[in-house]
Formats: structure tokens, sequence, C-alpha cells
């Protein structure tokens, strides 16, 4: 059966409507738990996952229900206190009390997302086939490089930030990779145009580049290195090289199967 | 009885040492004289009074392009690598990160011997585990450690003379600064300013590392002062760290100490006030750590704008008036010049990017915009935490008359939200982070300090970590995050050669001669470089 999008959003406010609905009573205790896990999430966790836990520009959600290391009480204590080795979350130097505090904290704000409704194997068919988005994304080895590959991204973005990145790539442009220096940031996926002296022109995306010299990868997968001397013009679009995919180019039906399959990119990760 | 010959042979012998002893040694004299004696590196700003300028000038603006790497020294630890080396009589002294440090050679890197004190596993240390430098006083080295000691090493060796524990790093306290060594004193400033610790500022006896005084960046309870916080809990734990070098004028006998924010940073509830002495310069008698009279440059800081950055003192005619001034840019955004005899505020101008504050009042406060205070939904504010420039040292030359500053243009939305303290843990009520889709970037800025105004910038991409070094061949050498060593012309601000050194540059450079040869030198990832003009 096709479900409108009205529809659809409808039957989501019941489904949240009954989830607050069956949100049981705080007590003073609690209460007190949940705050003072706020408080050190704010200055443990929040500049990764984002201020109210629902996903940073480094790192993913924690509210989403669907925690890609485990999200168990043991299993997050543990990773709070220990961080998580292949990744990038740290250990934290808080006590075994706060730390608990924090997983309240994350417990009260959790709403557990229903997995996307569509058909992973269509969205998995449109993502290398009419949808056109292995001509610059890469799964499991397969596609293009020209933008992020998206072998785990299942685990780092919820369904709704893939939706939005799908109807509008320049709403988020995302970062190549993290930077390790204090302070820095690496170069991100900005569509840019460049111009030599020679009268050749380029457009894809920046690898590197400083005040002397650019390091570049065209929409043809080729690098190139340039002296900025070398160069008339190099203009930061501002914008994804990605197109909008609006409802002309895929249907409501289609962004979810499209979300759906992106949703179950988990790199192994359960 | 001794015979005639071993008698000649024993006093050959002690005149051998006794001039070996002049070389490699460094008296309070030539600290005094660190300008004159160019040859030399002999402290963390080159000189005491800030400068970090040189009066070397074999490399200069019609050469520079010749310069190429001499040698590089590779250092074992990760992390930033934030130290200012000291030459002395052709070797090189450098403290690198997670506790080490370094003697090579300074015509060619080769390792004299090498430092390394075990860290402690629970060290606290915010913002990495770096060390900017070495003092030196004798044949004497001293260091500032993360766990909160202060240590004297044997130059020649780098065997341990003494230690002393300053504090308990449990309790968030370390050491970051590169000490200052100044009349047999061996000063030193504590970290800790997101722990919420009490700072202070330390000075010991350069040969017996016994403590002379110690002046609390915080008064206690019923000094002047203390009535600009709420309660003595909220000021016991009120930060206001001090870790970074200050400066002194040896006629004024003044040191000048830059002391850092408020905790918690972002938190200002339960510590309405001004928070003295947070976010300030201090003069200080050195032989008594006496206050004699302090500057505050952010009351009541809400973000992170710490006044840890190296105050410069020189001389200059303001208004037809000759004046002794002590000159900063802060991390809030302005240029401030003041009167280093009596802390008198002269003037300030904003240099870099901000939208707090519409002017410094005559009276040396701002004059807020109406901004809010950082709250639960965010606040974009500019500049950012980090600040309109940082620990990087500026650079005065004397040749130009001019100041050049790392001017950081960068925002951050600030959230805050009560804290409880526990002693030992991070403390800063909330957090801060950059606006979405941002782009920060950075300059060199050139500022005449009898005015503050900009006189010339050099763009850079990103926001700058690298200190500057000016000398007599009217260059400015910087850094940028891309890893580039940067020559400017001092005058123009036109940049006349790089070096791309591989790592982001959070260090100052610093220049020497050996063997007639000038040298800049520069350390960048693990490494130490060495440069001078292609033969």
């Amino acid at each position: 059966m096709k479900i409108g999008w009205a529809w659809a959003a409808a039957l989501a406010m019941v489904w949240v409507g009954g989830v607050h609905a069956q949100k049981k009573e705080i007590s003073g205790a609690e209460s007190e738990s949940i705050q003072n896990g706020r408080s050190i999430f704010r200055v443990q966790c929040a500049y990764c996952h984002g201020i109210d836990a629902d996903g940073g520009f480094r790192a993913p959600s924690l509210v989403s229900g669907r925690l890609s290391h485990g999200d168990s009480n043991e299993a997050m204590l543990n990773h709070i206190l220990h961080g998580i080795p292949g990744t990038a979350m740290p250990a934290n130097d808080i006590d075994e009390g706060s730390a608990k505090d924090v997983i309240a904290y994350l417990r009260s704000r959790s709403t557990k997302i229903a997995p996307p409704a569509g058909n992973v194997e269509s969205g998995r068919k449109l993502f290398f086939g009419e949808g056109y988005c292995s001509r610059c994304h890469m799964v499991e080895g397969r596609g293009g490089r020209l933008g992020p590959d998206l072998t785990r991204v299942g685990t780092s973005r919820p369904p709704k930030y893939l939706a939005e990145s799908i109807r509008d790539p320049d709403a988020d442009i995302t970062e190549r990779y993290l930077a390790i220096d204090f302070g820095t940031a690496a170069p991100s996926y900005e569509l840019v145009t460049v111009t030599t002296k020679q009268g050749a022109s380029y457009s894809g995306v920046i690898l590197n580049e400083d005040s002397f010299s650019v390091q570049f990868l065209d929409d043809n997968e080729n690098i190139h290195a340039w002296m900025r001397n070398e160069l008339k013009g190099i203009v930061h679009e501002g914008r994804s090289p990605m197109p909008k995919y609006g409802r002309e180019q895929i249907s409501d039906q289609q962004l979810g199967d499209l979300v759906a399959y992106l949703s179950s990119l988990r790199g192994g990760a359960q | 009885m001794i015979p005639g010959w071993a008698r000649r042979a024993w006093v050959v012998c002690w005149l051998g040492l006794l001039a070996a002893g002049v070389q490699g040694q460094v008296t309070n004299e030539q600290l005094l004289r660190s300008g004159e004696l160019a040859s030399n590196w002999l402290q963390y700003s080159g000189t005491y009074d800030g400068q970090r300028y040189s009066k070397l000038a074999q490399i200069n603006r019609g050469n520079v392009a010749r310069l190429a790497v001499q040698w590089i020294a590779q250092t074992p630890a990760q992390g930033n690598f934030e130290a200012t080396p000291i030459v002395v009589d052709g070797i090189m002294y450098v403290t690198g990160q997670e506790n080490t440090a370094f003697a090579v050679d300074a015509r060619t890197g080769r390792k004299l011997w090498q430092y390394k004190r075990v860290l402690p596993e629970s060290i606290k240390a915010c913002c990495g585990h770096v060390n900017r430098g070495f003092g030196i006083l004798g044949t004497r080295l001293f260091m500032a450690t993360l766990d909160a000691h202060v240590i004297a090493l044997d130059a020649a060796t780098g065997n341990l003379l003494w230690d002393v524990n300053a504090v308990d790093y449990e309790k968030g306290y370390a050491f970051t600064v590169a000490p200052l060594v100044l009349k047999n004193k061996v000063i030193v400033g504590v970290s800790g300013g997101e722990y919420g610790i009490r700072g202070f500022i330390d000075a010991y006896d350069a040969e017996t590392g016994q403590r002379a005084w110690r002046l609390y960046t915080i008064p206690g309870p019923g000094e002047p002062g203390s009535e600009t916080w709420p309660d003595a809990a909220s000021a016991a734990r009120g930060g206001a760290p001090a870790w970074v070098t200050g400066s002194y004028d040896p006629e004024l006998n003044l040191l000048y100490w830059p002391t850092g924010n408020p905790s918690p940073s972002d938190e200002g509830a339960e510590r309405r006030g001004d928070n003295l002495y947070s976010n300030a310069v201090l003069a200080i008698n050195p032989d008594t750590g006496k206050l004699v009279w302090h500057f505050q440059f952010t009351p009541f800081d809400l973000h992170d704008w710490d006044a840890t950055e190296v105050p410069v003192l020189l001389d200059a005619t303001l208004d037809g008036k000759p004046r002794k001034l002590l000159v900063h840019a802060d991390r809030n955004g302005f240029f401030y010049a003041l009167d280093r005899t009596n802390g008198q505020f002269l003037f300030a101008k904003s240099y870099a990017g901000q939208n707090w504050a519409k002017d410094i009042g005559t009276d040396g406060r701002p004059i807020p915009l109406a901004l809010p205070a950082p709250n639960e939904e965010g606040v974009k504010t500019c500049p950012g935490a980090a600040g309109a420039t940082n620990w990087m040292s500026p650079t005065y030359s004397p040749q130009t008359g001019l100041f050049y500053v790392s001017a950081r243009e960068q925002c951050d939305i600030f959230y805050a939200h009560p804290q409880k303290f526990v002693e030992g843990r991070l403390y800063i009520g909330s957090v801060y982070m950059p606006p979405a889709r941002e782009k920060d970037w950075g300059a060199v800025r050139a500022i005449d300090p009898r005015n503050g105004e900009v006189r010339w910038e050099y763009k850079e991409l990103s926001a700058p970590w690298a200190g500057n070094l000016s000398t007599a061949g009217k260059l400015v050498f910087t850094g940028d995050i891309a890893g580039n060593l940067i020559a400017l012309d001092a005058e123009s601000g036109k940049p006349l050669w790089h070096l791309p050194t591989g790592a982001g540059i959070y260090a100052a450079p610093v220049t020497y001669e050996a063997n007639g040869k000038q040298y800049i030198a520069i350390a960048s990832g693990t490494a130490l470089i060495a440069l001078a003009l292609a033969e």
C-alpha cells in the first residue's frame, strides 16, 4: 500500500504522541540525576555529539535508540569511561556516578526512532542504478570517489539527516575527515571551481589547500596539484557538488527506500 | 706531598674548568643584556621586555629567498610542539610534549641528551600534554612540568638537580609555561582554568628550589579584590590561571604576568562580580611577590577569554609625551596600551572581528553591546573561545615601530548550564562550538602601538596558532596552521619566502648565530627545524 507523505507524517505524530503518553513520572532523585547528567553531557560530550545529543558535526546522535556499539547501560557506561577503540570516542575523566547520570539524561531524551519504512533492496537498486548516487559515493568499495564514502553512514547519521541531505545537499556540507590537530578543520566536500592561467576550467572538490598551493579532485576523479600562482581563479561555491533530488527526481517513496538502504549501511556494526 | 708536576697539572685543570665554566654559562647580567647578546636566544621571549625581536640581520629581505633547511631533529612525542627553544653558545635546549626535554648541537641538530619525566596516568591538562620551554641560569635549566613540579636540570647532561612539587596535580593543576628567570629566581604560573583551581604565580630560588613566594591570582577572604566574588567558595574555585610567561622591567623592578579565565568559564550565575584578578595583567615586585598594580581586560568574563598573551614592554611617545608602555593584544579582540609604571589605561582599539563590545571606555572597562550572555539555547559570540589571539607570541620591532600579532577570525556559539563543582574534574559550565558552515580565517596584523591602527595584514586561510619573531633584517617570521613557516616583509607584510614543514605550527620561531651563521629555528609536528642561508 502506498502511504502519502501527509499520512506518514500524521502517523508519525500519533506514534510520537504515544511515546509521550507512555512516559512515566520522573521522581525527584531521577530528575536530579538527569539534570546532573545534562550538565556533564554538555561539558564532556556536546562538542562532538551536539548540544542536545541528537548528533553533532563529529559524532552521531545518542538519542536515536540505536547505538552502533550497543545501547545497554553496561555498554554505554564502558564507552563513556573508557572510550571506543577504533573510533574518535575518547575515555572521559568522570566518575562512575556522573557517567550513570549522563546515561540517565540520554535515556530521558531517547525516543526510539522507528526504522525507516522504505524498502532496503529497492533503495540499494536506486543507489546503484537510476539514482546515480554511486556515480560519486562508494559503498563497500563500489562506486565513485567525489563524495563521502557511505559504507558506515547508517551508524553516523540519523534517517532524518539522510533524507535532508538527499533533498537539500547544501544544508550541511561535511568535512572530509576528522582533523587530528587541536583547533583545525579538514577541507570539506564543498564544490570548488578552478580556472588555470592557460584557461582550462575544472569543477570538483578540494583535497587540501594553503596560501601557496591547491590539491584538487575534479569531477572526473582526476587529481590536480597547482601552485596558486599557476591559477587565474579559484571559487568556493558555498554549495555541494551533489544535485538536489527534488520530488521530480525521486518520489517520497523512493526517498524512503533510499534512506532505508543508507540506514542499513553499518559497516559490520550492529 | 703532592709532586710539583701534579700541582701544576691540577692548577691547569682548574683554570681550564674555570674557562670552560664561562662557556655555556648564563648569568643574571647576561639575561639583562639578552637583546645585545643576539647570537644566543636566552629566554622565552628573547628579552625581558617580551619583544621577541633580534638584532641579527644576516638574513634580510634581500636574501631571505635563499633560506634552506640545515637540519631537522625529530622528537618521539606526539601532540602539538609549542615550545620556544633557548640557545646558549651553540647548544639548543628545548622541552617537548609529554614532559620530555632535549639538548642538541645548534649547528647539526645532533642530540646531546634527552630527559623524560614519566607522567602519571591521571594527569589533568585540558588542552594537550604540551610545554612551552626552558628558563636558564648558570648551567641550570628550569622546567615546569605537567604534573605540577618545578625542576632544574643540568645543562650539560640533563641530570635532575632539584625537583619541587608545587601543588597537587590531581586537583586539576598543571604547568605548561616556560619559566622566566630573573634575580636568581625562577618564576612560573599555573595552568588549570578548566578545572576550578585557584590560580597562582610562584617564584623559586634557582640554587635550591626553595619557594621564595607565591602570589595567588584570586584574593583570599577579606583581601582587596575579594569583594569582586560573591563568596569565598566561588573564589576558591575561581580559576585565573597564569600559564603564559610574563615580562620584566629591570629599571622599574616590576614583573608583569598575565592571568586567565575565571571558572567556570561559560557560566557566571555563581560568580557574579568582576572576578579579580582573572583576565588581567598583574604588576608584581619580584623580590617580594607583592602585587603593585593590576589591570583587568575582561571583567566577569563568560567566554574563556584568558588574558594569557605575552605583555610587550616598549617606550614610545603618545600625544607628545614619552611613555613607558605595556601593550597587549587581548583574546577579547582589543589591543591595549597601558602606562607600565602605574597601570594607567591609555587606549584600546579593536584589532579583530568582535561583536560583544561597542568600545573600551576611558576607564578601561568594556562598553558592552546588547549581546546576551551564554545561555541554554546558545549565543553566537565573536571572537570565539580561542580568542582573537591566544598564547602565540606577538613581536615588536623597534626598527619598524610596529607590533605584529597572529589574529584569529572565528566565532563560537556559547552555551551555559549550571554545573556542580567536583574537585579535579572539568568545570566549564557548558560548552561552545563553532557555528555550522562558518569558515575561520586569520592574519598577521601589524599594529602601530602608538594608536592601535592596523598598518597592514597578511591574510591566512585558517585561524593561526603560531607565534611571531621580528628581526633587524626587516623580517617577520610566522607560521600557519597549514604548516608553512613564512617570512614577511616587516614594512609591507608581503610574503617573501616560505617552507612547508608538514605539520600545523603551534610554536614561535627563534633566531641565533653559530660560527658566524644566522639560523632560524621552529618547532613543528614532532620536529625541530633549523634554517640558514644556502651557501
